[in-house]
C-alpha cells in the first residue's frame, strides 16, 4: 500500500541516524572509470532500417481487465519479441544467472519468455520497460558487432563480460551511460523476480511454504531459533520475558 | 420481489452492511441488501495456492488489478471502470473501492484492533477534533461480541488505551516468526513494546470455519473462512435466517422520501438492464463506504433537504481522514544465510508495536499529538515474486556471486511501517463534483486532501525512532529517507478513509446520533467508516463492525417498540 522507494545500491552502515539530523539526501557519489563503451546512448526506438536485433512486433493494448478469472489465469497479449531479441535476451539473462551446481541457468526456466510477456504487457510500467530493455538489447548488439565484429550471442564469455561490465556496476560505468546501467538494473530485477518464482528458483534459495499446517504454527525450526540466540547474543540483546 | 416492502433496505455488503444484515436477519426482521457489485463466491473464487508463475506478469500489480493478479478485488481498485472521481487542484485522493459482494472485507489485512478510551475522547484529551459520543466502555461489550463471532487472534496484554478482551474471546495468536522477536528483542532494550499483533483470522475453528493452516495470501480472500470476509460468514449466517434477500449489481443513488420526510427506500440503477427501480423499506441504512455513503446523501436532495439527506447540519462530506502512513526498510547483516524454515505462518503481522508513549504525550514531552503503530512488511522468507528483484539490486553484480548473494540476502530485510492518526482538517472533505456523472449518470465525489502539521511531525518521530531500532538491530537502511511531507502516504491510500457523516451529539455539528440514526431523518441509518468521529491509528473495520452491530441493535429496538 505504501509506496516502495529505490534502494541505492551502496548505503553505508550505521549512517542512518546521521543523515536523519542532516535532512537526508543520498549523496551520487558514483566514480567512473573509462570505457571503450562510452558514452553510446540507448536506442531510443530502434527502427527496422538500422535495427540489428529486428523490430519487436507492436503491442495489444488489451489487458486482463478489472475481473479475470483467477482460478484459470491467462495472458490475453501476444508476445512481441523478434526471435533476435529473444535469443540476445537468453545470453544476457544467463549471465547474470548461469547454471552451477544447485540450479539451471536462467533460459533453462523460461526467463527470456517472461521478458518477452512483460516488455509486451499494455500496461504503463511494461511500457516504460520495453523502451528500456528493447532499446538495451539492441544496444548490447550493436557494441558486440561493432566492437567484436559478432553478435552479443556468439561473443565469447570475455567480450560479452567485458561488454555487461560497463554497465553492470553502477559505481565504475561510465557517465553518460545512466540509462544503459538504468536498464541493466531493470533486465537483471526482471530476471531474478521471474527466476526465483520458477519451482526451481524457489528450490534453489530454499523458500519453504505454500502448504497447509494442521494445527498450530510450529513457528521457527530449533535451528533457526539456534541461530537467533547467536545473533541476539551477538547484539546484547535478549527477549523479554 | 419489487413490491415487498422490507423492514430494512440496507446499502453495501462489507464490513457495516454484512454486520447490519446478520443483526437484523437474525432478530427476524426482514432485510433486503443492495450490493453496487456482482455476486461473488469465495469458495469457487479463491486462487487459494495458487503460484505466481502462473498468473499474468507472475501476479505483479497492474492498473487493472492494483495490489497483483490474484487480489481477491473484482472490479475495482485505485478506479473503477466508468465510475470516476477527481481530487480538487492541490489534492491528490486515493479512493480504494471494489464492485463485488463482501466488498473490501473480501481482501483487507485483517488487523483489528481496538479503539481504547483515549481515542473516543480525544478532544477532552488535547484540545483537538471532537469527542465521540460514546465512551470505550459503551461500546465494549459489542467489541467483544464482534470479535467472537469475527475470530480474532491476539493476546491480552494490558497495555494503556490498548484494551484487553474479555476472557475466552481471542484466538490463540501464532508464534512469532524470527525476524518479529529480533525486532521485539531490539524493542526491548529500547522500552518499546512488542507484541501480539490481533487479526481477524481463526486459529480455532468456529462453525464452518476452519482454522487458519498458516498459507496462501489472505488478500486473495479465504476459501475456509480462516480469514474473516462477510461472504464466509456474515453473509451466510444471515441467508440462513431466511430473512435476507441480496440483490447484487444493484447501485444505489439516492434515499427516497415519504412527504413527511422519512425514508421510504432508496433508488438504483440495476446494471444489467441500466433500469431505474425502487427498493422500499421502514429503515433505511447505508453502509455503502465513508465515501459512497456520504455521496448517496448528498445526492439525495429534495425540497426539505435542499443540500442533501442527513445534511442540515453541513457536515456530510466534512471531516475526511484517512490513516498516516509511512514506511522505512532495511537490510539486517545478522539474517543473512540464516536456517530456512515455514515463515509463511498467517500471511501477515504475528506481532505490532502499539503506541507507547501516551504518558509522555501526557506530559508535554512530544511535539505532536495522537499515536501511530507499528506494523512490518516484508517479513522473512516470503513465497518469492518478481519484487524478489529488489534483492538483486541490493546484492549488484551478476553470475555465480549473484545466485550466491540471492541465497545469502534472501530473508535478511524488513519494512517498518507507520500507522497513524488524523485529526481532521477543514481542507479535507469530499463534495459533489458539479462536472463529472459515472456511467450511470450518477454525479461523481470530487476530493479534497491536506495533511496538517501534527500528521507531519509524527511521521518524523516514526522516522527517528526507526532509525534506532534499525540501528540497534545492526541493520542497513534502505533507500534515503526523504522529508516527512515527501514520506507520508497520499490521502486515502491506506485505505482507512473514514468521518464522512460523523456522529455526535449535538445536530448542529454532527449527521447522526451515537447509534448512527441521523439526526434528520429518524429512519436513516448509517453503518459504515462515515460516521466516525475520529480516526485513532487502529484500523477502522473492526470498530466499524462493533458499531454496526450497536446500531442495528437499537435500530431493531426502535422498530419493535413502534418508534420508528
Amino acid at each position: 500500500m505504501t509506496t516502495e522507494r529505490k534502494a541505492p545500491t551502496c548505503v553505508d552502515r550505521r549512517t542512518t541516524i546521521k543523515w536523519l539530523a542532516a535532512t537526508m539526501v543520498a549523496a551520487n557519489t558514483g566514480c567512473s572509470s573509462s570505457t571503450k563503451f562510452l558514452g553510446d546512448e540507448i536506442p531510443a526506438a530502434p527502427n527496422a532500417e538500422k535495427a540489428l536485433l529486428g523490430v519487436a512486433a507492436t503491442p495489444s493494448n488489451v489487458g486482463y481487465g478489472t475481473d479475470p478469472d483467477l482460478i484459470n489465469p491467462v495472458v490475453p497479449w501476444p508476445r512481441t519479441m523478434t526471435d533476435a531479441q529473444l535469443r540476445t535476451a537468453a545470453t544476457t539473462c544467463d549471465m547474470i544467472l548461469p547454471a552451477d551446481d544447485q540450479s539451471p541457468a536462467a533460459s533453462a526456466v523460461g526467463v527470456p519468455d517472461f521478458i518477452d510477456e512483460w516488455v509486451s504487457a499494455p500496461y504503463e510500467q511494461q511500457q516504460h520497460d520495453r523502451e528500456l530493455i528493447l532499446g538495451g538489447l539492441e544496444w548490447l548488439e550493436q557494441q558486440s558487432q561493432s566492437h567484436f565484429g559478432t553478435t552479443f550471442s556468439s561473443a565469447n564469455g570475455n567480450q560479452a563480460a567485458e561488454l555487461l561490465d560497463s554497465i553492470a556496476y553502477p559505481d565504475t560505468a561510465a557517465a553518460g551511460n545512466d540509462k544503459l546501467i538504468e536498464f541493466f538494473r531493470r533486465f537483471r530485477y526482471l530476471t531474478v523476480g521471474a527466476y526465483y518464482s520458477t519451482e526451481a528458483g524457489i528450490k534453489d534459495i530454499g523458500y519453504i511454504g505454500n502448504v497447509p499446517i494442521s494445527g498450530d504454527y510450529p513457528g521457527p525450526s530449533t535451528e533457526a531459533m539456534a541461530h537467533l540466540a547467536g545473533v541476539l547474543d551477538e547484539l546484547g540483546l535478549s527477549l523479554p520475558s | 420481489m419489487k413490491n415487498e416492502r422490507y423492514d430494512a433496505v440496507i446499502v453495501g455488503s462489507g464490513a457495516g452492511g454484512g454486520m447490519a444484515a446478520w443483526v437484523l436477519a437474525s432478530k427476524g426482521l426482514r432485510v433486503l441488501m443492495l450490493e453496487a457489485g456482482r455476486d461473488y463466491n469465495p469458495y469457487d473464487e479463491t486462487p487459494m495456492f495458487a503460484a505466481p508463475r502462473d498468473a499474468p506478469l507472475r501476479g505483479t500489480g497492474t492498473p487493472d488489478k492494483p495490489f497483483g493478479f490474484y487480489d481477491a478485488t473484482v472490479d475495482g481498485g485505485w478506479q473503477v471502470p466508468g465510475e470516476p472521481y477527481a481530487s480538487a487542484p492541490g489534492s491528490e485522493f486515493m479512493w480504494w473501492r471494489s464492485r463485488m459482494l463482501g466488498g473490501r472485507t473480501n481482501h483487507w489485512a485483517r488487523n483489528s484492533f481496538r479503539m481504547g478510551p483515549y481515542d473516543f475522547k480525544p478532544r477532552t484529551r488535547d484540545g483537538l477534533g471532537v469527542d465521540w459520543p460514546i465512551e470505550y466502555d459503551d461500546l465494549a461489550p459489542w467489541y467483544d461480541k464482534t470479535e467472537a463471532i469475527v475470530g480474532v487472534y491476539g493476546r491480552n496484554d494490558g497495555l494503556e488505551n490498548h484494551p484487553d478482551s474479555s476472557p475466552g474471546v481471542l484466538h490463540k495468536p501464532p508464534a512469532p516468526r524470527v525476524s518479529e522477536l529480533l525486532i521485539q528483542a531490539g524493542c526491548h532494550d529500547l522500552d518499546i513494546p512488542c507484541v501480539p499483533a490481533r487479526r481477524a483470522i481463526l486459529t480455532r475453528p468456529i462453525g464452518d470455519r476452519s482454522a487458519c493452516f498458516y498459507a496462501t495470501d489472505c488478500g486473495r480472500g479465504c476459501s475456509i473462512g480462516a480469514a474473516f470476509q462477510s461472504t464466509t460468514s456474515l453473509l451466510p449466517m444471515a441467508l440462513a435466517t431466511g430473512n435476507l434477500t441480496i440483490m447484487t449489481n444493484a447501485m444505489v443513488y439516492e434515499v427516497r422520501l415519504d412527504d413527511k420526510g422519512k425514508a421510504d427506500g432508496v433508488n438504483y440503477i440495476a446494471k444489467n438492464t441500466g433500469k431505474h427501480e425502487v427498493a422500499s423499506g421502514r429503515t433505511v441504512v447505508l453502509a455503502a463506504s465513508s465515501g459512497e455513503t456520504a455521496r448517496i446523501l448528498l445526492n439525495s436532495k429534495s425540497a426539505l433537504f435542499p443540500d442533501g439527506a442527513g445534511n442540515s447540519s453541513g457536515q456530510v462530506g466534512q471531516n475526511l481522514m484517512d490513516t498516516v502512513g509511512a514506511a522505512m526498510r532495511a537490510q539486517f547483516p545478522l539474517l543473512e544465510n540464516r536456517p530456512a524454515y515455514n515463515e509463511d505462518g498467517a500471511m501477515g503481522l504475528h506481532m505490532y508495536i502499539p503506541f507507547w508513549l501516551y504518558q509522555e504525550q501526557a506530559r508535554g514531552e512530544l511535539d505532536f499529538k495522537r499515536g501511530y503503530h507499528y506494523e512490518f512488511g516484508s517479513i522473512g522468507r516470503r513465497e518469492p515474486g518478481v519484487g524478489l528483484g529488489e534483492v538483486a539490486t541490493f546484492a549488484g553484480g551478476y553470475g555465480r556471486s549473484l545466485k550466491e548473494d540471492m541465497r545469502r540476502y534472501y530473508g535478511s530485510f524488513l519494512s517498518f511501517v507507520c500507522r497513524g492518526e488524523m485529526i481532521p482538517n477543514a481542507g479535507s472533505y469530499c463534495e459533489i463534483d458539479p462536472d463529472t456523472k459515472d456511467r450511470w449518470g450518477i454525479p461523481t465525489l470530487r476530493f479534497h486532501f491536506k495533511w496538517s502539521e501534527n500528521e507531519l511531525k509524527m511521521v518524523r518521530h516514526f522516522q527517528e525512532t526507526t532509525a534506532q531500532i534499525i540501528d540497534r538491530l545492526g541493520g542497513r537502511l534502505q533507500g534515503s529517507v526523504a522529508s516527512p511531507q515527501q514520506s507520508i502516504s497520499r490521502g486515502g491510500e491506506i485505505i482507512h478513509e473514514v468521518g464522512t457523516a460523523r456522529m455526535g451529539d449535538n445536530p448542529d455539528s454532527s449527521v447522526t446520533n451515537q447509534f448512527g440514526q441521523t439526526w434528520d431523518i429518524n429512519n436513516l441509518f448509517l453503518s459504515d467508516g462515515s460516521v466516525f468521529a475520529s480516526k485513532a491509528h487502529k484500523n477502522p473495520t473492526l470498530t466499524i463492525m462493533a458499531l454496526a452491530w450497536r446500531s442495528s441493535d437499537y435500530l431493531a429496538e426502535q422498530l419493535r417498540t413502534r418508534a420508528l
